[in-house]
């Protein structure tokens, strides 16, 4: 089960809301699916994200994925160790992985609790 | 390859589109610096690609960009590029060009040692007897709205300035001569392997894209 702390995307990130201010970053499912990878892309601190909208791209052998963000605001704060401690996202991709901190505006309408994406996964998505 | 992004990312159907390059160019690779070529810079247009890996000369070279939705490929990553590979293989034999798929060595990275895509064959890469790359391929994947890939890749038909080490289709057939039937094998061989339908398209405005 994964932590039931925080909420998911079908496209495999997750937020965890505290206050106004969202952690998010990649589930373990995604990683799974992208096998060794090699470089992160991240956006600035101080530029805006959008719900629903790719924030960032992660690139494993032979191709390259979109990142999306939960959640609405402006990034507060970037995991900059993150690009190159890629094993992170392996060994702790709900901790030490987290990719940014984002004042929230606004939110996913597509948000699930961990049961749901827990489900979500089983079904092969 | 701008109107292959937006196939990505806004086109329903699948897709398969074969293009050449008038001027001839210079792709990078996604996360490639621009520094690192301002040599080539000076005197061939550059352009920056969606996918990753190493820089491409695209002068006489066949491109061509597969963009479905991601469970008509394979989910495996390898058996992704394999399946459509292998149909040009076997496209290209039919037609007088021996090449297979290199099974050993690495999967090239989106920071590749060598900086020229060709430079170095990777496991998955089309390669002549002679082990020189003929062809190679690259994939962007989107989540939402839905999974879709992009793949596209060059087909050598004769060397580039820049990268005159490649594997090409004149050193085994006449690529003027093949080129038209060698699309058609190409598709037939793909569509048959997806188990789609082909539906020739040759103005861009049919698939409702607009280009960027």
């Amino acid at each position: 089960m994964r932590p039931n702390d925080r909420k998911y995307l079908k496209s495999h990130e997750w937020c965890k809301i505290d206050g106004d201010v969202a952690t998010l970053g990649i589930t373990d499912f995604a990683v799974s699916q992208l096998s060794d990878l090699v470089f992160l892309d991240l956006p600035n601190k101080g530029s805006s994200v959008s719900a629903d909208t790719s924030f960032g791209s992660i690139e494993s052998v032979k191709a390259v994925s979109d990142i999306y963000s939960p959640v609405s605001g402006e990034v507060i704060e970037v995991n900059k160790a993150l690009p190159d401690n890629l094993d992170w996202l392996s060994t702790d991709p709900f901790g030490q992985a987290w990719m940014l901190k984002v004042k929230v505006t606004g939110k996913s309408a597509g948000l699930m609790d961990a049961a749901a994406y827990e489900q979500n996964c089983a079904d092969g998505h | 390859m701008a109107f292959d992004e937006a196939l990505l990312h806004g086109g329903s159907g699948p897709v398969l589109r074969f293009y050449g390059w008038l001027p001839h160019a210079v792709s990078l690779g996604r996360f490639q610096r621009d520094a690192d070529f301002s040599d080539v810079a000076m005197h061939t247009p550059v352009v920056r690609r969606a996918t990753g890996g190493g820089a491409i000369h695209h002068a006489h070279e066949l491109t061509y960009a597969l963009v479905v939705d991601a469970g008509a490929l394979p989910a495996d990553l390898a058996d992704s590029y394999a399946v459509v590979h292998d149909a040009f293989v076997a496209a290209l034999e039919h037609h007088g060009v021996r090449c297979h798929r290199k099974r050993d060595g690495k999967q090239a990275g989106a920071r590749p040692i060598e900086r020229w895509c060709f430079a170095e064959p990777g496991a998955g890469d089309l390669v002549d007897d002679a082990g020189r790359k003929l062809l190679g391929s690259a994939q962007r994947r989107i989540r939402l709205p839905r999974e879709r890939v992009l793949q596209h890749g060059s087909l050598v038909l004769r060397p580039a300035p820049h990268t005159p080490f490649t594997a090409a289709v004149c050193h085994q057939a006449d690529p003027d001569a093949i080129l038209g039937p060698l699309q058609e094998s190409i598709a037939t061989g793909l569509a048959r392997a997806l188990g789609l339908a082909i539906q020739p398209c040759t103005d861009p405005a049919e698939t409702g894209i607009e280009l960027p």
